[in-house]
């Protein structure tokens, strides 16, 4: 990787995702504003997004940012051009432990599952981590019962 | 034909009945990690196929088995649980099953008791496990002790499709389990179906005598 992604946001006008990354060899730390084209309020947020990552001038760029992460920032640019506040966007990514996922469409689902895949990619061990174990094997001794477990009858 | 209640055309899921192919299917609520497991599990082998029709990802992968090369296919459901219950054809054939929740969310949980009453109809005997995925977030849940499915004997795993804890481990075993229960099929259902099979062929060739009778027996008249 020759570049290092440090932060990667959105600009509502005009549209564009904005990269901070510092370049390896020179150690200098860069603004690259990648214009959003052919990009409007009904088109599909992951294509864009995946479109953006494979582009052939800006994919070294981004190869440390996931494809979740531009998903996020191209859903929140569409909530902008359908008229919705960045705090409408922000709210709409927030996980409600309780709420059942189930119901959701697609569009509602993918804001929480973008919410989820930031915790994964904290704590995700990638193959090129010099610690990497593929067969990552732990036991673990349980103490108390879960609390879950209580009020049940149905075949628990 | 028997084989109609699979009722995916793209899919011939005749191929499960030979010795050295097994399907695995994977149920659990929508964003507990189900997919992500198979990435971790199948890491370069990852490939998915879509089958959006269906509303199904298919995952091919091949493993070891004492000395034996399996073929599996592992199934798993993109986005279909949100009809609160999966298409027949799902549990069709299928040798093992991994029940997955989200340690964060109870809801998830609660929902095993549904998932496992709907396997159960359909393949009353097949191992099966619980999976409980995303450990990495808390790890105080594995101190815990999850009830369900412990009745049913079925093992339980804490796993972290993240940083990786044991899920290679739970994909393996589930593998192993899946090879052994084919040897020794215990549904009642699988021996009806083969019977159904066999019975079927047995009149096809019946049929295809019958057909060329027929056909030496009207040409003459044809001529």
């Amino acid at each position: 990787m020759r570049f290092e992604a440090k932060r990667c946001g959105v600009q509502f006008s005009p549209p564009a995702i904005v990269l901070i990354y510092q370049h390896k060899d020179t150690n200098k730390v860069r603004k690259r504003i990648i214009p959003v084209r052919n990009f409007s309020k009904c088109s599909d947020y992951s294509t864009a997004a995946e479109r953006l990552k494979n582009h052939p001038r800006h994919r070294d760029y981004l190869e440390g940012v996931s494809q979740s992460q531009l998903e996020r920032l191209h859903i929140i640019l569409r909530d902008h051009m359908q008229g919705f506040s960045l705090q409408h966007s922000l709210a709409s990514f927030q996980l409600d432990p309780d709420q059942d996922l189930n119901k959701l469409d697609d569009d509602e689902l993918a804001r929480k599952k973008g919410q989820m895949d930031r915790l994964f990619e904290r704590n995700q061990r990638c193959k090129d981590d010099p610690d990497f174990v593929y067969d990552l094997e732990m036991d673990f001794h349980t103490k108390e019962k879960c609390s879950w477990d209580e009020e049940s009858d149905d075949g628990f | 034909m028997a084989d109609d209640a699979g009722g995916i055309p793209e899919l011939d899921q005749k191929k499960y009945d030979a010795d050295e192919q097994v399907k695995i299917i994977c149920l659990g609520d929508s964003a507990v990690g189900k997919s992500k497991l198979m990435e971790r599990f199948l890491m370069d082998e990852y490939r998915p196929q879509q089958l959006s029709t269906y509303a199904l990802t298919l995952y091919k992968h091949t493993a070891t088995v004492g000395n034996k090369t399996v073929a599996v296919d592992f199934w798993d459901t993109a986005g279909q649980e949100r009809f609160k219950s999966m298409h027949p054809s799902y549990y069709h054939k299928a040798h093992a099953c991994i029940m997955v929740f989200d340690v964060q969310r109870k809801i998830t949980y609660k929902n095993l008791a549904n998932w496992y009453k709907e396997l159960r109809d359909y393949r009353p005997e097949i191992p099966c496990c619980v999976v409980a995925n995303k450990i990495d977030a808390d790890l105080k849940v594995t101190q815990r002790s999850f009830s369900f499915g412990k009745k049913q004997g079925l093992p339980f795993y804490f796993v972290s499709a993240a940083d990786g804890t044991n899920v290679v481990k739970m994909f393996r075993e589930m593998i192993k389990r899946a090879v052994d229960y084919k040897k020794n099929p215990s549904d009642f259902m699988d021996e009806v179906m083969q019977e159904l099979e066999n019975f079927d062929l047995e009149k096809k060739e019946d049929n295809s005598d019958a057909d060329e009778d027929g056909l030496k027996a009207q040409s003459p008249e044809l001529v």
